[in-house]
């Protein structure tokens, strides 16, 4: 130390003060250096936790388009008013002053002070529990502002002071949401009066809707309100502002996609927790908007036919599917529910009443059913298809007659098969015609046929999920269907075999299962993946619209186009002979091949008036070059040629002025395609 | 005089001045304008206040106020100022007596007097007329300093205002006369065994003090002022409910032992969060955002800031400059003229470094919270007045080493 070594050698005092002063210094330096130096790095991080508040903010959700672009969700702007809460802190402050009591009170003074002439008469504010006076200011202040705005807006502002105090001690750094859902009329109106010094403001929110409701209810899906992070983002969050998670159908299966990326502000708050100032730390990415194959007039039309033969709440499906491509272009599932109910949260009550009319289910993908007589058609292809089982589609079986019924019966092994045909002679047009149980379970059990069942079901992918990227739905039934070992197993009964052959026992498909079926026999032989989305648009028009991959094959069946043939022409004759199980279809404008089916369950109530059946139509048309599959599903129908005829009859005749009218502005349309 | 220059430690014939001690005192007299400007220049309305309302301008005049006394105060031989020490300690008295009549109450403590335009606070200037008087007393010659009667005197004149302003109260103030008047009676020569009795005994005495104040059941304790009480209580880390309190009773005290601990927490973390550069001069968020309290930032609280903006560099620049301002000091002390001079200018060190060392100290926790200003770096009138004086002192003493 320069100067301590000046300092006087003889003087102790001097130099002991010295000391003293040095150490004192170089605790100081000392400490600060703890303080600053090792503990830097914690004391950093406290200041940033009290200054800063991250908030997350959801992008804008994609909007989910059918292919004509007509819009099937999206955001509508809610408009609200707003409070900002630090600018309206100094009136806070005013009012509390304003309204803290005061009292005047009489001093005895002591006698040179009265002497001197000083007032012994003072006002003094009144010790009082400040707090709830704070909170009873503040409140008076955002009622007032809110009745101001209800003044401009012409409609009462409704406001809840604990919802506000709530608001005040949580979220203080947020804006306060006075009103919302305004009409944009209301909104001008209250742009144009809030110049004169109003701290409120309009601000905008995407609103979840679903134009088209119930229509689209199964295929699009719906939100709930959710602003949980999404996976990938930072977990934790000072504030969240609200937003919405996919749950089932395209909004809960392209989640990720429709989302975007959810932005972080950071909002720098003082020491009284009022908002400074915001930074966008990570700007928000808007979701991507998904166009589907679905044809919203079609699909209208589709839920009509279906609606008009069943009700509204009948339970059933239609699918109507391009038989080359897969698109999808129309997927009914009846009963529906309207998805806007969700947007908001929906009352325990509401939700329970949509889960126990089970219209949440997607009857097309979701559902798993006894395929019943649709399935002859693979028997017959498998059937065809067998060189050992020596099978001449002309050649002539006799059913047997039941003697109980009258009806025709077949005997395998010691169990009776009913059969709803009469008895007689039967080739294989007229059994699929006339749809004969007997006939066909006799060909089941030809040498070799069943394998060859099992096999082209297979092929078919009976039993299994669609690729994930193919149905993107969150909804969606395996069915069953046996393997190849199952049925080499001494367990496996030749009862088992008769019923796969008639599409019931141990098998289920779901509507679409059958639709791709139908469309593999219409289109020789191809098993498409089905499609439903047709491409991805970029929310900033740049970046590239991405189309997804058109008219995947998942498999061929590998059967003749000879023996496709005879089963075309066998479907002809099931819906154009006056006996067709499926004449109803007739007169919509298509020759239409179809089959239908009637799989009888298990008897539900004891005196058997509950039986149910699930009713099928299986079809494609044009038959001279095949285009359109369209599959109806009745859940408890009388059967597929009563119940489900006409309704395909309906959906052809749709899609006959679909056709028509698209082919007129078809260039437009492949324009829009790029 | 050639020194009524406005800038004496660079004029031609002022050799006699300790130049290096009054570089350093430019040195923070130019820190503290800047970094009042900086706590209190916060907001857009500060900025747009006329010139005279703005807190650095005046801390500026009071600056150009302290060093015009200063200035006056060389005119004169310390000798002279000595002689009058009595006179103007027990004006001094006058006026502690005096605020606590007429004064103004803020913050609980009755220790300004308001003059309108500026508020004065008695107790500092009563500091230095008690540097001035007990250097006088102790300047008899050294025989007489060892009869215990003229020990008890210089007991007596340091008791007297210590209780004064304790009764303010300003417990803080109040103690530093302690460390002073022990200083200057050890470099007087007052026998040391007597100065190590009463430390010995003021210790024991302090020990019980806080044993009683922090352990003991309530009605056996030392009645304080509450907020004093608790202040202790923060800074020795104990819970402000009594052992047998309820739950409700202890939550409401754990909230308020919350509350209490804020300053000093949001000071530690200013000091700490500016880390070895700071964030830089106006960049600093615990005094912008007002977690710094806003009414103590730039007065008790300015080290926080200068820690803040300009971290491990700034303090250690602040702590320098006070270094040479004590150690020239000290070197002030030790070539005086007379050991009148001696024990004056030890005892303005030792108040000087006292004031540092508890202020400085509190800011990083190493010292409970009390209302003592930084010298010549916190803003307000009366401090910066009396330590421009506390200078000036030193260098009169410099000034007359020789006698001529």
């Amino acid at each position: 130390m320069l100067f301590f070594d000046q300092l006087r050698k003889n003087d102790a005092q001097l130099h002991w003060l010295g000391l003293m002063l040095g150490t004192g210094l170089a605790l100081l330096l000392g400490g600060l250096w703890w303080v600053q130096i090792v503990g830097a790095n914690r004391y950093q991080e406290m200041v940033e936790v009290q200054h800063y508040r991250t908030v997350r903010m959801p992008a804008a959700r994609g909007q989910v388009l059918d292919r004509h672009q007509r819009i099937l969700a999206e955001n509508q702007p809610d408009y609200r008013i707003n409070l900002y809460l630090e600018e309206l802190s100094p009136a806070f402050r005013e009012e509390y002053r304003r309204i803290r009591p005061r009292v005047v009170v009489t001093n005895e003074l002591p006698i040179w002070k009265s002497w001197l002439g000083l007032p012994n008469v003072t006002t003094q504010f009144v010790r009082v529990q400040g707090a709830q006076l704070e909170r009873q200011a503040r409140f008076q202040v955002v009622h007032s502002v809110a009745e101001r705005v209800s003044d401009i807006l012409q409609t009462p502002v409704p406001l809840n002071a604990s919802n506000f105090n709530y608001h005040y001690m949580h979220r203080r750094a947020m804006p306060f949401n006075l009103v919302s859902g305004l009409s944009p009329q209301l909104v001008a109106r209250f742009e144009e009066k809030s110049s004169e010094g109003l701290e409120a403001s309009v601000e905008m929110r995407g609103l979840r809707v679903y134009p088209y409701s119930n229509l689209t209810a199964q295929v699009v899906g719906f939100v709930r309100p959710d602003d949980r992070s999404a996976p990938g983002e930072d977990a934790y969050f000072s504030y969240r502002l609200p937003d919405y998670r996919g749950q089932i159908g395209i909004e809960g299966g392209l989640d990720q996609i429709l989302r975007g990326r959810a932005g972080v502000k950071s909002v720098l708050v003082n020491s009284l927790l009022y908002r400074q100032n915001d930074t966008i730390w990570e700007p928000t990415l808007p979701g991507t908007n998904v166009v589907l194959t679905l044809d919203i007039e079609l699909q209208r039309a589709a839920t009509a036919a279906l609606h008009q033969h069943i009700g509204v709440t009948g339970r059933g499906a239609v699918v109507v599917m391009e038989v080359h491509s897969g698109n999808i272009l129309a997927m009914v599932s009846s009963p529906s529910y309207d998805p806007n109910r969700f947007t908001r949260r929906i009352s325990h009550r509401d939700y329970q009443r949509i889960l126990e009319s089970t219209a949440l289910r997607n009857r097309v993908t979701a559902e798993q059913y006894q395929a019943g007589s649709v399935f002859k058609l693979i028997v017959a292809l498998a059937a065809l298809e067998t060189p050992a089982a020596r099978f001449d589609p002309l050649e002539e079986y006799e059913v047997k007659a039941n003697p109980a019924t009258g009806r025709g019966i077949i005997w395998v092994g010691n169990h009776p098969f009913r059969d709803t045909v009469s008895p007689g002679l039967y080739n294989l047009e007229r059994a699929i015609v006339k749809s004969s149980n007997a006939y066909f379970i006799a060909l089941g059990l030809r040498p070799g046929v069943f394998e060859r069942v099992i096999e082209l079901g297979h092929r078919l992918h009976l039993g299994e999920r669609f690729p994930a990227d193919c149905l993107p739905l969150r909804q969606e039934a395996a069915g069953h269907f046996p393997s190849l070992e199952q049925i080499r197993k001494s367990s496996w009964q030749d009862g088992d075999t008769a019923n796969i052959c008639i599409g019931q026992g141990q098998m289920d498909v779901t509507p679409l299962q059958v639709a791709v079926m139908i469309s593999a026999v219409a289109n020789g032989g191809t098993v498409v993946m089905p499609r439903l989305v047709d491409r991805y648009i970029a929310p900033d028009s740049l970046a590239p619209t991405q189309i997804t991959a058109r008219g995947r094959i998942r498999e061929q069946l590998g059967v003749s186009a000879r023996h496709l043939k005879i089963l075309h022409e066998a479907m002809l004759a099931e819906t154009e002979s006056p006996e067709g199980t499926g004449r109803y279809v007739q007169g919509c404008g298509y020759r239409v091949c179809g089959k239908t089916g009637t799989a009888e369950l298990p008897v539900m109530r004891e005196d058997g008036s509950g039986r149910k059946n699930t009713t099928w139509f299986g079809s494609f048309a044009p038959y001279a070059a095949p285009r359109f599959a369209v599959v109806i599903m009745v859940e408890n129908g009388v059967s597929g040629g009563a119940t489900c005829a006409p309704i395909a009859h309906d959906v052809y005749v749709a899609l006959k002025a679909w056709e028509t009218r698209n082919a007129d502005d078809a260039p437009s349309v492949t324009a829009m395609v790029r | 005089m050639s020194f009524l220059s406005p800038s004496p430690a660079f004029g031609e014939s002022t050799s006699r001045l300790d130049r290096l001690q009054l570089a350093a005192v430019l040195g923070l007299i130019l820190l503290g304008l800047a970094f009042v400007f900086s706590a209190t220049m916060i907001s857009e309305s500060a900025l747009s206040q006329p010139l005279i309302k703005q807190l650095w301008f005046r801390q500026l005049f009071w600056y150009g106020v302290g060093g015009g006394a200063a200035v006056l105060l060389c005119l004169v031989d310390y000798h002279t100022w000595t002689r009058w020490g009595g006179f103007i300690y027990w004006v001094s008295i006058v006026t502690l007596v005096a605020v606590m009549l007429f004064g103004t109450v803020r913050g609980g403590a009755r220790r300004w007097f308001d003059l309108g335009f500026v508020s004065l606070q008695p107790s500092e200037l009563a500091k230095l007329a008690f540097v001035l008087a007990l250097a006088n007393f102790l300047s008899r010659p050294p025989d007489e300093l060892r009869l215990p009667v003229n020990f008890w005197k210089a007991l007596a004149l340091m008791g007297l205002p210590v209780l004064l302003i304790m009764k303010e109260p300003d417990l803080g103030s109040a103690l530093v006369f302690i460390p002073t008047g022990l200083a200057m009676m050890l470099v007087a020569g007052v026998p040391r065994r007597f100065l190590f009795r009463l430390l010995g005994a003021g210790s024991i005495v302090a020990t019980l003090f806080l044993v009683d104040i922090l352990f003991a059941p309530p009605h056996w304790q030392i009645k304080l002022e509450e907020y004093q009480r608790h202040r202790l209580l923060v800074y020795f880390g104990q819970d402000f409910a009594p052992p047998d309190a309820t739950k409700e009773q202890k939550q409401r005290m754990a909230e308020l032992r919350r509350q209490k601990s804020y300053q000093p927490n949001q000071a530690l973390r200013a000091v700490g969060s500016g880390g070895f550069w700071g964030k830089g001069w106006r960049q600093g968020s615990q005094t912008a955002l007002g977690f710094l309290p806003p009414g103590a930032a730039h007065t008790d609280f300015i080290f926080s800031v200068i820690a803040e903006e300009k971290g491990f560099i700034g303090s250690v620049m602040v702590l320098t400059l006070y270094g040479i301002v004590l150690f020239t000091g000290l070197r002030i002390a030790d070539r005086a003229r007379d050991r009148l001079g001696k024990v004056l200018a030890a005892g303005v060190v030792t108040l000087l470094f006292s004031h540092i060392f508890i202020n400085i100290g509190m800011n990083i926790r190493l010292m409970p919270v009390t209302g003592i200003p930084l010298p010549l770096l916190s803003y307000g009138g009366s401090s910066v007045l009396a330590s421009m004086i506390a200078i000036g002192m030193l260098q009169n003493v410099h000034l007359y080493r020789k006698g001529y």
